[in-house]
């Protein structure tokens, strides 16, 4: 039981594909996050599945109820927005209480709830207030407040913190899962920011170019990454990869050379995340000489931007590297364990059997 | 803005001001002034008031049921204008459809032909349908005009909030309509304010149709004011006593929603 897209498309009216063939299940009770760049139709989705838009093709059920051609209210779903669409002429517990206003709430029990979701968001002193008084993160509770008061089946945020400040944006990112957590409803939420989708989501949905390419946990996505783009969308750094070819049972790229059992042979692309690189300052038997072109402290770790011939890396080291310097050779081994290989047209994930 | 503009521009507004009451005041004076001094070769300045024209031509000569009919015809025509013109430019600001710029553009024209050239067609279709001498046709064609009016400046109050409004109420649990009616308009309901009263104004000074579709029962005050022209002279006093009570809701309603009425009139020009 749960939300299933299933076959989705979305051709808008000036002929752009916004979702190509999308299908997408999960359970009521998950924190699913749609991830991916701008363009690749997650906010498309989510508003289809609001009812907000309308696909072009496809089927989207609820608890197995097909809900396609239902409008917004009978779908029992809410919505945080972006800019959060508070109505600028009612206070903000005004705000709150519209939506069980619409749903023919008695007058007691609006009062009630109300103050039992604005006590849990912390914004019970803002209820006399107009959302014009309110600073960006007030405003964003009062809209988070909105969408959960009348107990939804199923929430839907639209990048709702893209707005907040970098602090403010932590913070928040914290109390969401909090609420989550204390509320067991369905949360989906849309976001490019792959760290927010990384901590929040009980499983992340990677999209690109209106089709889903991977879901899972944050862990698998991020481990396991089914193609080269999750690869290089998830994690900052993102992954190096490298584009080389297998031949006679060893790849090669540049100035790199390494064994390359069980892959097929034919031109291939290895993946490797930063973090993972070893730098060693002495060379040895299957490290990579390489040249240090940048170094970057990001306290505590140091990020080393490396380049050979053909070549270029970005490593994560979690010791202190500041006493490198810029043109010093180090010597880089990619262990074996957290090599990824992609196929070089397709970009799916190959299986090396390691 | 340096000093010297600043004097120079208050200099102006203050000229213009002048020259845009002295025509009011003067009209003013002559309600209170007796035929003798109304007549006076010399204006006379200073003299002794008289209020005998507001009763003599609102009761004598029976011409409250003209300010009546003044309201009537302005109230409905605004009531109509808006309950068509509304939704209309709600749909203009929001929806995108075929050929959607050509009709908005389509219905400004039917404000570019001078009202004139339109005066005898519409006389003879509302005496094809037996209106004519009746409220009902000031109130229609005062309502064609003002129509597009409505559409143009509601257009852009519309325009001016956001989308994701409309979104929220949707997802709050109302239909369509139940946005339409309990959210959008609400929240235009400044611009609502100033369109009403512009139309309401428009429509309340409007004197060729009303002169032309009517003659007796159904006249409106500016349609009376002819009336004082008599062949045994022009009642001076009496023309001004009706002109006064003429401007008056203009002049209250002006006050309430001037900023308004600024903002919408110039959202329309720019946005449109």
């Amino acid at each position: 039981m749960g939300v299933r897209f299933h076959q989705i498309s979305k051709v808008f009216p000036d002929g752009t594909v916004a979702l190509n063939d999308f299908s997408l299940e999960f359970d009521t009770g998950e924190f699913v996050v749609l991830l991916g760049p701008s363009g690749s139709g997650k906010t498309t989705a989510c508003r289809i599945l609001a009812g907000l838009e309308e696909a072009t093709g496809g089927i989207v059920e609820v608890d197995g109820r097909d809900i396609t051609g239902l409008p917004p209210r009978e779908r029992g779903m809410s919505m945080v927005f972006q800019n959060y669409a508070l109505y600028a002429h009612k206070s903000v517990f005004d705000n709150i209480a519209y939506p069980l206003k619409v749903r023919g709430t008695p007058r007691k029990e609006r009062e009630r709830k109300v103050r039992e979701i604005a006590d849990m968001l912390r914004i019970d002193e803002l209820l006399r207030r107009r959302p014009r008084e309110l600073s960006g993160g007030q405003a964003q509770r009062v809209a988070v407040a909105r969408a959960l008061v009348w107990d939804p089946a199923i929430c839907l945020m639209d990048e709702p913190l893209s707005n907040l400040d970098a602090l403010l944006r932590l913070h928040t990112r914290t109390e969401l899962k909090r609420l989550h957590a204390e509320l067991r409803r369905t949360f989906v939420f849309v976001t490019h920011d792959q760290e927010e989708a990384m901590t929040l989501g009980t499983r992340i949905a990677v999209m690109s170019e209106g089709a889903l390419v991977q879901f899972d946990t944050p862990r698998i996505v991020y481990r396991r990454p089914a193609t080269r783009f999750v690869a290089e969308f998830i994690g900052r750094p993102a992954m190096n990869t490298l584009d080389g070819a297998v031949r006679g049972g060893r790849f090669s790229a540049g100035a790199i050379n390494l064994p390359a059992d069980g892959l097929p042979e034919g031109p291939i692309a290895l993946g490797v995340r930063p973090e993972h690189l070893l730098v060693h300052e002495a060379p040895g038997e299957g490290r990579i000489p390489l040249e240090v072109d940048v170094v970057e402290l990001v306290e505590p770790d140091t990020l080393l931007f490396l380049r050979g011939e053909g070549v270029s890396f970005i490593a994560r080291m979690v010791r202190d590297g500041g006493e490198l310097d810029p043109k010093t050779t180090v010597h880089v081994e990619i262990p074996r364990k957290h090599r990824h290989w992609f196929d070089a047209s397709t970009g799916t994930r190959i299986h090396s059997g390691s | 803005m340096s000093r010297g503009w600043r004097t120079f521009a208050i200099g102006v507004l203050i000229a213009v001001l002048v020259i845009a009451l002295i025509p009011w005041v003067w009209m003013l004076l002559t309600s209170l002034k007796t035929r003798l001094d109304a007549l006076a070769d010399v204006p006379v300045w200073m003299f002794k008031p008289t209020f005998e024209h507001y009763p003599t031509v609102f009761l004598d000569k029976s011409y409250l049921p003209l300010v009546w009919n003044s309201i009537l015809v302005a109230s409905v025509t605004t009531a109509l204008s808006l309950l068509f013109g509304v939704p209309a430019a709600y749909v203009f600001a929001r929806h995108d459809f075929r050929g959607k710029e050509d009709l908005f553009f389509f219905f400004l024209t039917t404000r570019m032909a001078p009202p004139i050239s339109v005066v005898v067609p519409m006389f003879l279709l509302f005496t094809t349908f037996g209106i004519t001498d009746t409220p009902l046709a000031v109130i229609l064609a005062h309502s064609t005009f003002n129509l597009s009016l409505v559409v143009w400046m509601m257009r852009g109050f519309f325009a001016d909030i956001p989308r994701e409004i409309d979104e929220a109420a949707l997802m709050d649990g109302h239909s369509r309509f139940g946005m339409f009616a309990r959210v959008l308009v609400p929240l235009a309901a400044p611009g609502l304010a100033a369109t009403a009263v512009l139309c309401f104004i428009l429509s309340w000074n409007e004197f060729l149709y009303a002169f032309v579709l009517v003659a007796f029962e159904g006249r409106t005050l500016t349609v009376g004011i002819p009336g004082l022209i008599t062949p045994h002279g022009t009642l001076w006093g009496q023309v001004a006593a009706v002109a006064i009570v003429a401007t008056l809701p203009i002049i209250v309603f002006s006050i309430f929603v001037q900023k308004h009425l600024v903002r919408g009139l110039t959202f329309g020009a720019v946005k449109g």
